[in-house]
């Protein structure tokens, strides 16, 4: 259970010496409480105290890192809805190879270099599921050809394993999988090539009994395959799964899981990984690969992990409201999204047409944002120059929320030849104002 | 059938007789005494209140009443119908109102009892016996009335002015060598030099006064009190808005608008000249010049104090919010241009953050947070609305920008608790006319804190305004209509005010107040979060702010301004912080524990996640988007 | 070894709420549409059945749309130019209801008109939308709503500046509403408490709670629509409605989906794009809680459809 500031105050000295960096014991405490310093900042810490403390700090699922040329992280994660803190780490998206496939380097390699840009950042796939239905080594080596992202073996076969595994020396691949009738080989496999071990059950008691063996031999790290065979099944298990270790702090479920979103055929395959990214997946394979379909997900995924603490934002941009014409006025907000939709709705609602430029103050609404100086002249002026209004509007005036009157004066000056006018302060009031004053 | 009753009270004796079931309300009417129904005789407002010492009546609400005022005899005129012959006492109707509501009003200042002045007093009036000087003994002046200090008032190593020394040997020598000096000393390091202030030729009668100020700069409005550093006894209070408001109504539009050329002269000059003439006015109140005032301890904001001393304010809107100075040194008056004595001292309060100013922690010694046992809750009704949680062992505290509503600026027509406001407002539920108390008693020029918290608690009770606070424009009255700003409700007709225009409260200024209230209260939610402890296991609610002489606790509970606890666990302080800046221009140990405050408190800042944003949506209605959270209100809008 | 599976008991649960009536119930629908009635998170079936499927309901409108996507014209063709036809059209690919949206062009006359029509070509049960702008929503909604009388049309779309008129009609009328707050649980919670001061049951709220469409504040919608649900089944009544989403509208207004040229070719091809883009919203949606799931592309139709059917069975 996580400790809150005043519970863990009370385990601190209480003393304000401030060697932590912080001005009170209490600082420090709640800082520790929202994770974000190290118990050991503190010299004072007693013993008890450090215990009680670093048993409430253990993460309830393991931290799984899949490593080869690039890393995939699954696991670490403290609840069960993204609004309570965040989802930290994303599920990674594989795509699944045959050995047998005579197309496997080319394929490999397309999708290998499959990059899309979503907002100004680059996402990929993370890595290939390698199905031995072939000479597991032989495609291991084609696949490795072409990428250097991580690997997950597809075989039950301990000498395929471990033939393939040397060639992946100093890299951390996933066995898939262990199951209750042949794990004691595949875990020492594990165990000897230093890898992570799925482990597949037809239930969550038989995984239960299966993790601690396996573990016994020396396998920390593991990946779980819930089974499941249609949406509301997965869904109901991988759900089960995250309530025992983070309600029941259930260790022997306490590992990232693995979902096969192809199970049902291609038709499916979109919706199942979709289910499986926000439903607690911590690595997600596909079978299919097309552009349209890895964009999507991975869209999908930045959306679901972003951190919902942040303020919402809507895009910077120019956003068109009843169809506006180069002569209809202009409107500016920051991209806080309250504040871009009580505007936005107050003018379409009133059915006139005007550009609305919406700049980037960090997600923060116009006052605050004109506070912490994320809404100035010199933001404002950019915005307008980078999302080119000039070309868009023959009527060159700007309308300013009434709250940031005072900055009509440097816009003049950052924005020659435009006319800066002061709207009014409350978005209600835009509609009038638009048809009084702007005429 | 017929009874008989008889009305009694200070310069009250009336019989009348009338049939049963008549409302005690209209039989006083008709037999000439006059009870106020601040309500309208809806029985909400318990103003109506007598006392039946014999007879029988039938009360039909007692919704105001307690049962020991009903063992009392008490009965609300308005609800109350005759069934007998009955003896009816009227009470004076001020002593009435404060027992029967929930107000709170500030307590009387009082002098703390251990204030001793000779013990805790940093400055100090002596009066000395100087032997003449001779032709023997050629000493010069001011070795003379070091001398003097030394030996007969144990004074060593006191500095003095040049202007002083320019002077001295016309003083010393037109008191005949019996002077009398005003000087500072430094009680907590003994060892430090004092200062000479000034000399006066002659004697001065021991028990005079002698002249401090307590000041406390409110970005809205600033306050001032004039104290007799010898007794500890306030001798005036005045207040005024800020110069500077015209400027920008919060912390943040001052700080910008000190960063721009000039900006920031003329706002220490705005600053100044409010001050200035504030204790221009306190001191003709009490027949002394400005000059007479030797020492002044300022609370304010970080903002505010870094205007007053012309210190760029601009790194305390930018992250990481650093201040330039949280604990300013003694200054002196010329140099900060106060019309105080021109070498008395000026004290500025430490603070402990950028937006957690020395208003807060003179707030907090002023109300005792920091010495009480159990969980208390102080919050600050004004621009800045800073809000302390904590009892002796810790203390926590946030700011969130509220703006200056409450204090009757940024409303149409609000203003200052002053005479003309507004201070109370009850609207009848059936036909939506409003009865207002002024304060002074005259015609009304506008609404102040109080009044603009009872408005709006009445128009959202009454459905004026929906709980989102728009205004009804459906409503059966033609008190609603379409202003220049949406809806707006009437409160006072043009015919009945000073200035001969309505008094409304406007959309506008419902969501200025909803703002404002909503960041108070998503403060102090957060805060309670935060360290995890629940609000409804705070003892005591400590209620600071200049929104009036007093503030209905029901009426701040029922628009959601404070949390629904038990009306009697709060407290109305008022302005805490020149309450604080009087403690401690008294009491240097006073003083000392507000740097201590200051170091203790934890600093919470809201933007550092969606939490206040979450809880400022949620209390940005009427009373609050969860309902459970406020059950008595729940209750009330069953009622009414 | 057994396991003690943590399992929620919550005090509060969904309301029942019925869309559209049937003869018997006073109104034409061929049939009535029950939703809510959740007493768990969506569809876990370990604590208890889902009592209702949510319903997908297909977006059409009065006149052919000038702004939506060629590759909405094209698998919807003729039909766009005629409210009947294009409802009828709706029917058989697989809506369970109709939204038909009025747009600004439309007089009271023209917005009776093509409710009537809409009602006469399909049995399915309607919800009606103004075009969006205050006073012409009143003024097109309240003629609709009386016209229609008993038929348990849901009228939209309700916001916090614009409820009285249209709570009124529905009031008068026996129709439901849809109550519309921008992603946000507070304001969500706060229209409701409005519309039922007025007098409206709260079983005769639908609330959208917007959702931004994939790309496009999906989280927010997302995370808001969960912490309703959560509310809900905590016991809070005024969050215990079903809820609509519109991840057609969100969906067709990104770009992703919109254009097929001038976009980066990582984007893959168009046509499975835009459907790709539409049901992901949407399913994230439903898994999030959404009761009803108004779409526009027949293909998202057919898969979100079998999604639902996968997560309902037990
Ligand atoms: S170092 Fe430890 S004892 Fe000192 S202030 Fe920090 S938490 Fe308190
Ligand atoms: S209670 Fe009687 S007049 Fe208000």
């Amino acid at each position: 259970m996580a400790l809150s500031g005043i519970q863990i105050y009370k385990m601190l000295p209480q003393t304000n010496c401030k060697e932590c960096g912080f001005p009170t014991c209490l600082a420090f405490a709640m800082k520790l409480a929202a994770k974000q310093v190290e118990l050991s900042a503190c010299p004072y810490v007693t013993e008890e105290s450090k215990k009680q403390l670093a048993e409430s700090a253990a993460p309830p699922v393991r931290l799984i890192t899949l490593k080869a040329g690039t890393e995939v992280k699954a696991g670490n994660e403290v609840v069960m809805f993204r609004h309570e803190k965040t989802f930290y780490n994303k599920p990674g998206l594989f795509l699944r190879l045959k050995a047998s496939d005579a197309d496997l380097a080319k394929k490999a390699a397309a999708a290998d270099a499959y990059k899309v840009n979503y907002v100004g950042m680059d996402f990929t796939l993370d890595g290939f599921a390698i199905e031995a239905d072939g000479d597991l080594s032989a495609a291991v080596k084609t696949v490795r050809g072409v990428s250097k992202r991580p690997l997950i073996l597809i075989s039950n076969d301990p000498a395929a394993l471990d033939k393939a595994l040397s060639q992946l020396a100093g890299e951390t691949a996933l066995i898939y999988a262990a199951d209750p009738s042949k794990y004691e080989t595949l875990a020492d496999t594990a165990a000897k090539h230093k890898a992570v071990l799925t482990v597949r059950g037809d239930s969550l008691e038989a995984l239960a009994d299966l993790t601690p063996k396996i573990q016994a031999k020396g396998v920390e790290d593991m990946v779980l395959d819930l089974g499941g065979k249609t949406l509301g099944e997965w869904l109901t298990l991988s759900t089960q799964a995250r309530r025992l270790a983070l309600k029941s702090n259930f260790k022997p479920l306490g590992y990232p899981v693995i979902f096969f979103a192809g199970q049902n055929g291609p038709e499916k395959e979109p919706v199942y990984a979709a289910q499986a990214i926000s439903k607690y997946a911590g690595f997600v394979v596909l079978d299919t690969f097309t552009p349209e379909l890895a964009y999507a997900l991975l869209v999908l995924r930045e959306n679901i992990y972003t951190d919902p603490q942040k303020p919402i934002q809507v895009q910077p941009g120019i956003y068109e409201i009843n169809a506006p014409k180069p002569e209809s006025p202009v409107l500016v907000t920051t991209n806080f999204s309250i504040t871009y939709f009580s505007v936005a709705n107050e003018v379409e609602g009133s059915g006139l047409p005007a550009w609305l430029v919406v700049t980037d103050a960090e997600g923060m609404s116009v006052l605050t944002a004109w506070a912490a100086g994320k809404f100035d002249a010199e933001r404002i002026a950019k915005a307008v120059k980078e999302f080119n209004l000039a070309e868009k509007v023959s009527k060159k005036r700007i309308v300013l929320p009434g709250h940031v009157a005072v900055l009509s004066g440097e816009l003049e000056e950052e924005l020659s030849g435009w006319e800066i006018r002061v709207g009014p302060r409350e978005a209600v009031d835009l509609p009038a104002f638009m048809k009084q004053a702007l005429n | 059938m017929q009874h008989t009753l008889t009305f009694t009270g200070e310069n009250i004796h009336a019989t009348i007789t009338v049939p049963t079931n008549t409302l005690l309300a209209d039989a006083a009417q008709h037999a000439g005494v006059d009870i106020g129904q601040p309500c309208g005789g809806q029985g909400r407002c318990g103003r109506c209140a007598v006392q039946v010492t014999l007879g029988n009546a039938r009360r039909r609400s007692t919704l105001r009443l307690s049962p020991e005022d009903i063992a009392q005899g008490f009965a609300l005129a308005c609800q109350t119908v005759v069934e007998g012959d009955l003896a009816i006492y009227v009470g004076p109707q001020e002593k009435i109102e404060r027992r029967l509501t929930t107000d709170r009003v500030v307590a009387e200042i009082t002098v703390p009892p251990d204030y001793d002045y000779d013990q805790v007093q940093s400055i100090q009036r002596v009066h000395l016996d100087l032997a003449p000087p001779s032709l023997e003994d050629q000493t010069d002046d001011w070795s003379r009335l070091q001398t003097a200090l030394r030996t007969q008032v144990k004074m060593e190593k006191v500095a003095c002015s040049l202007h002083l020394l320019q002077t001295l040997s016309d003083t010393l020598r037109a008191g005949e060598w019996q002077v009398t000096a005003v000087v500072e000393r430094n009680i907590q390091q003994p060892e430090m030099p004092m200062r000479l202030i000034e000399i006066y030729p002659g004697r001065v009668d021991e028990y005079s006064p002698l002249w401090g100020a307590a000041v406390d700069i409110g970005t809205t409005t600033i306050t001032l009190w004039l104290v007799d550093l010898v007794s500890g006894q306030v001798k005036a209070q005045v207040a005024e808005y800020n110069g500077q408001i015209g400027r920008g109504e919060d912390v943040i539009s001052r700080i910008i608008y000190s960063s721009k050329n000039g900006g920031r002269e003329e706002l220490r000059q705005r600053v100044l000249d409010t001050i200035n003439g504030l204790l221009d006015t306190a001191c003709k109140r009490v027949k002394v010049r400005p000059e007479d005032v030797m020492k002044c301890s300022i609370a304010g904001n970080s903002t505010m104090i870094h205007l007053l001393l012309g210190i760029p304010a601009g790194n305390i809107r930018l992250s990481p919010f650093i201040t330039s100075v949280n604990h300013p040194p003694l200054l002196i008056g010329s140099e900060v241009g106060l019309a105080i004595h021109h070498e008395g001292t000026v004290d500025c309060l430490p603070g402990v953050a950028s937006y957690v100013g020395a208003d807060i922690t003179a707030g907090v010694l002023s109300s005792g947070l920091e010495d009480s046992e159990n969980v208390t809750l102080f919050i600050d009704v004004g621009t800045n609305g800073e809000t302390v949680l904590g009892n002796r062992d810790w203390m926590v505290t946030c700011a969130c920008s509220a703006g200056p509503a409450f204090e009757g600026a940024g409303v149409l027509n609000g203003m200052r608790a002053t005479t003309g406001a507004i201070e109370e407002v009850w609207i009848n539920s059936e036909s939506l006319e409003p009865t207002y108390r002024v304060i002074g008693g005259g015609k009304p020029k506008g609404i102040c804190g109080s009044g603009l918290i009872s408005l709006l608690s009445e128009a959202f009770l009454t459905g004026v305004i929906d709980k989102a606070g728009n205004v009804n424009l459906s409503a059966k009255t033609k008190r609603v209509r379409e202003g220049s700003h949406g809806g707006e409700y009437v409160v006072a007709w043009g015919t009945e005010t000073e200035t001969g225009e309505d008094i409304v409260l406007s959309r506008v200024d419902v969501d200025n107040l909803l703002r404002a209230k909503a960041a108070i209260y998503a403060g102090f939610t957060v805060l309670a979060d935060t360290v995890g402890v629940p609000l409804e296991s705070t003892s005591r609610g400590l209620v600071g702010g200049s929104v009036g002489k007093y503030i209905n606790v029901e009426k701040a509970v029922q628009i959601g301004l404070l949390p629904d606890m038990e009306w009697s666990r709060f407290e109305f302080l008022g302005n805490t912080s020149v309450k604080g800046a009087y403690y401690a221009l008294l009491d240097w140990r006073r003083r000392e524990r507000i740097g201590d405050i200051a170091r203790r408190m934890t600093y919470i800042e809201l933007s550092a996640d969606n939490s206040f944003y979450d809880a400022f949506t949620s209390a940005l209605f009427l009373p609050h988007t969860d309902m459970t959270r406020f059950p008595s209100v729940a209750q009330a809008l069953d009622k009414t | 070894m057994p396991i003690d599976i943590p399992k929620d008991k919550w005090p509060g649960s969904i309301k029942k709420i019925t869309l559209g009536a049937t003869a018997a119930e006073g109104g034409t629908r061929a049939k009535s549409i029950t939703l809510g009635g959740q007493t768990t998170l969506p569809y876990l079936h370990f604590e208890a059945p889902t009592p209702n499927s949510p319903a997908i309901a297909i977006e059409i409108k009065s006149r052919k749309p000038e702004d939506w996507s060629p590759l909405l014209a094209e698998v919807w063709g003729e039909a766009m130019n005629d409210p009947a036809k294009w409802a009828k059209k709706a029917e058989e690919a697989g809506a369970d209801l109709i939204v038909l949206a009025l747009m600004l062009a439309d007089s009271p006359d023209d917005a009776v008109k093509a409710v009537k029509s809409v009602l006469s070509a399909s049995g399915l049960p309607l919800i009606v939308w103004g075009p969006g702008q205050a006073e012409k929503d009143n003024e097109l909604l309240v003629p609709v709503a009386e016209a229609a009388k008993g038929e348990k049309l849901v009228l939209g779309i309700c916001e916090d500046k614009n409820y009285r008129t249209i709570v009124a009609t529905a009031m008068a009328n026996g129709h439901l509403i849809e109550a519309r707050t921008p992603m946000d649980v507070n304001l969500a919670k706060q229209l409701n408490i409005l519309i039922t001061d007025m007098g409206l049951p709260a079983d005769r709220i639908l609330m959208d709670p917007t959702t931004g469409a994939l790309g496009y504040g999906i989280e927010y919608g997302y995370s808001v629509m969960e912490r309703l649900r959560l509310a809900a089944l905590q016991g809070d009544s005024m969050t215990q409605l079903p809820m609509i989403v519109t991840p057609g509208f969100e969906a067709w207004k990104a770009k992703e989906s919109k254009v097929g040229e001038g976009v980066p070719e990582s984007w893959g091809d168009w046509k499975a794009r835009a459907v790709h883009w539409e049901t992901l919203t949407a399913v994230a949606l439903v898994e999030s809680g959404a009761d009803v799931i108004v779409l526009r592309h027949p293909e998202s139709v057919k898969r979100v459809k079998s999604a639902i059917e996968e997560l309902v069975m037990a």
